[in-house]
């Protein structure tokens, strides 16, 4: 059941992102989609839980449930929000095995995303999608 | 007479192309600035028709190109109004300066002395001094200037017989604000306490006399004023630059070498090592001159009145909050409470207007202002009234789009 639904969100949010023509479309549909997100506690909110190489904070859990890995995200940027639920669209609810399959700078460059997966400081998208894959 | 910007433009190609659509608008000029036709131009013609090392060979190219390398170095002797031109030293860059001299000065440096820094730093004028200070047993001192940077008689208990050094901005990165750096040169030099001065944010819009300022060290980069990237200058007093240990060592700063012992070149190769940056100091020198080129009254003007004009648009604005003072200055600094930068700074590029946001490597004075960090629009002489005001729009834009819950 919460596969079926997740998968059709995951469905749902690469279409609204890849039928962005423009820089201001994406920008639009990432402040829609950042308000979908489920926001973490303060208590969730520590240090351990922070993704560095971030200049907007990023705070991710990832909590394994059998097989499965769950993942909770917050950020203090709204665009940063809209992305990290662009990305766990991706990842949420998988195996690790699964996750590892995913090429997932390919997936977010076809969200058109590829402007957050470069190495400047500015975001931490890399750092991010590393702690998914690695952790 | 009014400054123009239209008149300059021409000499920048780069302004000229879209942003996603939309025209290019360049206000990232704290950052570094674009590069005029004539600087490019002479880097180019020096590997057209001088390239070869300087100082060493005895030939047709190698004369003409040490020719123009130390004219180079005469001509931002000028520039700043330093006395002679051995008081010029090339560097990558203020940052590499500033090591330079935070290394040369540390077997001056006891445990207990004080190095004191101001509240206005940006890292590269802070954390050299802050490991100097590890590495001596030295303590790390903040004059804590306000953010309008005024001179207060309470600050006069920070400059004490102890203190060694003194390194100070003479304008904030982050915030535009002067510091009242006469005021402060003089109480650090009652003191016998070497002064630095941290130029990187002034040369392109303020003139520049050190001989005046009487500091013992000014430095700042190229690629801030028009010129290139990589270059930039340590100017000293004989006596200080005399007093610093070469921090590199190498080829070039050397007079005689034997495996037994080095003797050290003259100011200013003992402190250049290696082959120097040599298309990046004539870069430079041309950067000088595209800037006084300019009715350098009037192009400050000019700049001033972009960033005020900003300044009184958003301050009508609700919500948002300006750091940086109504006059006297060439940026604007600004946040929205509850709005992060980063995402203002995102709209503002969707529709081609490059602006910084963040802490500006200086995170200590955004803690002061209670913020994590700001949304910054530097402005340069090829700015025009037009790009201010699509700037105010567009962030307002912003705010609207962003402010919805």
């Amino acid at each position: 059941m919460t596969d079926s639904l997740g998968q059709q969100k995951a469905v749902n949010i690469k279409a609204q992102l890849q039928a962005c023509r423009s820089k201001e479309d994406t920008f639009k549909a990432l402040v829609t989609l950042s308000k979908t997100l489920t926001r973490l506690s303060a208590d969730e909110k520590i240090e351990e839980n922070k993704i560095k190489g971030c200049e907007s904070a990023v705070w991710l859990i990832v909590e394994e449930k059998g097989n499965e890995r769950h993942f909770k995200a917050d950020s203090d940027a709204k665009l940063m929000r809209g992305v990290l639920v662009a990305i766990l669209s991706l990842v949420q609810g998988k195996t690790r095995a699964d996750i590892q399959q995913i090429d997932l700078k390919a997936e977010l460059a076809e969200l058109n995303l590829s402007h957050y997966l470069t190495s400047s400081r500015t975001n931490g998208v890399l750092a991010i999608l590393d702690r998914i894959t690695s952790h | 007479m009014a400054f123009d910007p239209l008149s300059i433009r021409s000499q920048f190609p780069i302004l000229a192309q879209q942003a996603y659509d939309n025209p290019l608008i360049y206000l990232d000029n704290a950052a570094t600035t674009q590069k005029p036709l004539s600087v490019l131009e002479a880097m180019q013609n020096y590997y057209l028709t001088a390239n070869a090392n300087v100082h060493r060979g005895a030939h047709y190219l190698s004369d003409m190109a040490t020719d123009q390398f130390e004219n180079a170095r005469q001509r931002v002797a000028q520039f700043l109004n330093a006395p002679e031109q051995s008081q010029v030293i090339w560097t990558k860059g203020t940052t590499e300066s500033i090591n330079l001299v935070a290394y040369g000065l540390e077997h001056l440096i006891q445990a207990g002395d004080e190095i004191l820094i101001t509240s206005l730093e940006h890292h590269a004028n802070l954390v050299p001094w802050q490991q100097l200070a590890f590495r001596t047993g030295a303590r790390l001192r903040v004059l804590p200037l306000t953010s309008d940077a005024q001179w207060q008689e309470e600050l006069t208990h920070y400059f004490t017989e102890r203190t060694k050094i003194f390194a100070v901005t003479q304008v904030s990165n982050a915030i535009g604000v002067h510091t009242p750096i006469e005021t402060l040169i003089q109480q650090a030099k009652q003191h016998g306490a070497f002064t630095l001065v941290d130029g990187a944010q002034a040369v392109a819009h303020y003139p520049v006399d050190v001989t005046k300022l009487d500091c013992d060290f000014y430095v700042f980069s190229g690629h801030k004023m028009y010129g290139p990237t990589g270059i930039g200058v340590l100017y000293g007093k004989h006596h200080a630059l005399e007093v610093l240990m070469p921090y590199q060592t190498g080829g070039e700063m050397v007079s005689k070498v034997s495996y037994q012992a080095t003797e050290f070149n003259v100011l200013p190769y003992r402190l250049e090592a290696g082959t120097p940056h040599m298309e990046g100091a004539i870069g430079l020198a041309t950067a000088c001159d595209f800037i006084d080129q300019q009715d350098r009254q009037s192009m400050l003007a000019w700049e001033q009145q972009l960033a005020n004009h900003v300044w009184v648009t958003l301050q009508k604005a609700a919500n948002v909050e300006i750091y940086s003072p109504e006059q006297h200055t060439t940026l604007v600094s600004l946040s929205v409470p509850n709005i992060h930068t980063l995402d203002l700074n995102a709209y503002l590029d969707s529709q081609g207007i490059a602006v910084r946001a963040g802490s500006h490597c200086a995170q200590p004075l955004m803690a002061q202002l209670g913020v994590s960090g700001t949304l910054r629009a530097s402005f340069a002489c090829y700015n025009t009234m037009q790009e201010a005001n699509r700037f105010c729009d567009v962030l307002l834009e912003a705010i609207d789009l962003l402010n919805d819950e």
